[in-house]
């Protein structure tokens, strides 16, 4: 036991977690842990220039390496402007950790400047949310926080801490361990993986639709590997891309309303789907009651909240990714039917032949497939692509060709722009010896383009190449296709000029505006020692396509 | 659409019947009675009754289930349980008609006459929801001028 303050002890409980980094910026409500973090070494604060800003770096940082990220700010506006950040990392079930000072325990709930309701504010976008009230709970509350948001489904969790638990001290003791009650069961049931092992053996088109689940549980290989034995194409959601070299043959690409087609006719075509840790998001079901409609449905997650809640399942299996796939494969292993499917793989693979997407245009301005091509030529399988939201997105969605896990990373379900920037830094942080692309649009580009200061003063060289197309174009491409063309407050005019955006911070800024220009510009990029912003000028009337309307049947779609 | 009740069991700590409210807020779901108690463990069990068809009423099982501060989420039968309230009831100034109607309803129904003073009275009542609904739409407004319910308490019987 030693006596601490709570300031000190938060570095302490930090450490022990193996904490090297943290995003953030101080404030009135927490200087006393900025004071303690003043004789940290062990841990390398990122100072981030707003905190929306440092909220997506910890959730970039926590996807890209696969451990709890964390932010840290003060109290009231600080803590509030963390929210998107956090139910961002919310929707995707990522384990960020947040942190933010608050006023005095005597002070809560007296308007206190910078008081902000932040149990009540965090409580419906986290996991579990913490105040702490006692010094002494703080380091056991950090353990649980760190045990919360990694365990199961992650999550983000968030801890208030008031400045008089910063500053007073207690007698600490770092838990080694602590007893977690809400452990997830793990196990799938034996009866379940037999009936799913039938369901398979018997049929003739199966299609496998992984999410970001399988990435959470390394469960990767465990579905290619299943995918080869069934013969079944697998197709991912936007979080599972990557789970599957896509261009591996059995690859579909994405689900959905962006989808490849091919993926989207292959889903209504199946006969058996199993679904691995994914969540049947309307953007990747369209009409529900259309979705995959002549097949027995398997759904594997370790959320049961899951099952069952967007469209029926006929089997369920609550477990872990991994341990789920293993059984299953361990059973198949054991039946001697194979080859049932080869009609179905010469089918998928006509399909993905016939509905491969153009990407070879010469045309200028430039067509942002060109651009996702040329990328795709300067990057190698370790890069590591981070997306804004919008078109730029569902652009670098369908056409990036992705050989790893945690290699594409992109706001699903909240889909929040402003989100690429800052979660590429946190990507580069964390895994500094891969090239990070952001590849964003002009609009969410601005939404946090101030974290260029952050960058370039940490040295954090991402490459963030702005398909530029002076709109915010997916709001202007369904104004073209559905609300007859009145493009209503989409047009964002000339401004800025992004190479002397890019300058005015000390970043290296140029522009491409040619198609045979982007390779070997991005590749300057990327050679240049500084973090780079790269002005793609694009044409402005391209949409993505091809899409499903909102609520339409994923197998018709617009083209 | 049948009522629901849930029995869950959760720690007793501040704003925990936030957490649990919460999700039904965010379904429109009304929550037509909250009774807490504290168990002899220092954990809370806190009685939810709800209207709602099976498939949300299992989704919302499953989500209280996923709360941190919950331990247990229990689905309880209203005909595999013993389900009691309590109401205390104030009077109006009464006239004698009026005082005799209020004393056999209250009778009748197997309540007791707590206080009476200068032709007000006040009773309890306790027993199943339904008869205590009906005792208090008989009275109607015109005889009653406050009425404080306990909300429905419960325990499973014994098997």
């Amino acid at each position: 036991m030693v006596k601490l303050t709570g300031s000190k002890a938060l570095f302490e409980a930090l450490k022990a977690e193996g904490v090297k980094h943290i995003f953030g910026i101080p404030g009135g409500a927490i200087i006393p842990i900025y004071d303690a973090l003043y004789d940290v070494h062990e841990i390398r604060h990122i100072l981030t220039r707003h905190e929306q800003g440092a909220a997506h770096a910890a959730d970039g940082y926590a996807r890209a390496l696969g451990k709890q990220g964390v932010c840290m700010t003060t109290s009231g506006p600080g803590a509030t402007n963390l929210t998107t950040g956090i139910l961002n990392a919310y929707m995707d079930s990522s384990p960020v950790v947040a942190v933010s000072g608050q006023v005095s325990a005597q002070a809560l709930g007296t308007d206190a400047f910078q008081e902000a309701d932040m149990l009540s504010v965090m409580l419906p976008i986290t996991k579990h949310n913490f105040i702490i009230h006692r010094a002494e709970e703080l380091p056991s509350v950090v353990k649980l926080a760190f045990k919360i948001a990694i365990t199961g489904r992650p999550g983000p969790v968030h801890i208030d801490l008031p400045k008089s638990v910063q500053v007073s001290k207690a007698d600490f003791k770092i838990p080694a361990k602590i007893k977690y009650e809400k452990s997830p069961k793990l196990e799938p049931e034996a009866g379940q993986i037999k009936k799913a092992v039938d369901m398979l053996t018997k049929a003739e088109q199966p299609v496998i639709y992984a999410g970001g689940g399988v990435i959470w549980s390394s469960a990767s290989a465990e579905v290619v590997k299943l995918a080869e034995m069934l013969g079944a194409p697998v197709t991912t959601s936007l979080l599972g891309k990557g789970l599957i070299p896509e261009d591996h043959p059995l690859a579909l690409g994405m689900l959905g309303m962006h989808g490849r087609m091919a993926a989207n006719l292959a889903v209504t075509e199946s006969d058996v789907l199993l679904a691995v840790g994914t969540r049947f998001s309307d953007r990747s079901t369209g009409d529900v009651n259309c979705f995959a409609p002549r097949a027995k449905i398997i759904h594997i997650d370790i959320d049961p909240v899951e099952i069952g809640k967007n469209v029926h399942v006929d089997l369920p299996i609550v477990s872990d990714a991994k341990r789920a796939l293993t059984a299953i494969i361990k059973g198949l292993r054991s039946h001697a039917r194979r080859g049932r499917t080869s009609k179905w793989i010469e089918r998928v693979k006509k399909l993905r032949r016939e509905l491969a997407p153009r990407m070879d245009y010469d045309e200028i301005p430039i067509k942002p497939q060109r651009v996702i091509k040329e990328i795709m030529s300067v990057l190698d399988e370790n890069a590591i692509i981070v997306t804004e939201v919008g078109q730029c997105q569902m652009w670098a969605a369908h056409f990036c060709v992705m050989r790893k896990p945690r290699h594409f990373i992109s706001s699903g379900g909240l889909g929040t722009m402003g989100f690429g920037f800052p979660a590429a830094m946190g990507v580069k942080v964390a895994r500094p010896k891969c090239n990070v692309v952001n590849i964003a649009g002009d609009g969410s580009f601005l939404m946090n383009s101030q974290e260029l200061a952050t960058v370039v003063e940490n040295k954090i060289n991402v490459v963030s190449c702005i398909f530029n197309n002076r709109y915010l174009g997916m709001v202007k491409q369904w104004q073209d296709m559905f609300f007859q063309k009145r493009r209503s407050a989409t047009c964002l005019g000339k401004v800025p000029n992004f190479v002397k955006l890019a300058e005015a911070y000390n970043a290296w800024g140029d522009r491409a505006t040619r198609p045979s220009e982007v390779a070997p510009k991005l590749r300057e990029a990327l050679r240049c020692g500084k973090p780079a912003v790269l002005d793609i000028p694009i044409d402005p009337d391209e949409h993505v396509l091809p899409m499903v309307p909102a609520g339409g049947r994923i197998d018709q779609m617009l083209t | 659409m049948k009522t629901r009740i849930f029995s869950v069991l959760c720690e007793n700590v501040p704003g925990v019947m936030m957490r649990i409210s919460r999700p039904f807020t965010r379904r429109q779901i009304n929550l037509d009675s909250i009774t807490v108690g504290i168990e002899p463990t220092g954990l809370a069990r806190i009685i939810l009754m709800f209207k709602e068809d099976d498939r949300m009423a299992e989704f919302m099982r499953r989500v209280l289930v996923r709360l941190e501060p919950i331990v247990s989420v229990e689905v309880i039968e209203p005909e595999r349980s013993i389900v009691r309230e309590v109401t205390l009831l104030k009077t109006r100034k009464l006239n004698k008609k009026q005082l005799l109607k209020m004393v056999q309803q209250i009778e009748r129904a197997g309540g007791r006459v707590l206080e009476s003073k200068n032709n007000m009275v006040i009773a309890e009542l306790s027993g199943e929801h339904d008869e205590i609904e009906r005792v208090i739409n008989a009275l109607g407004p015109k005889i009653l001028k406050e009425v404080a319910r306990s909300g429905q308490v419960l325990i499973s019987r014994v098997k």
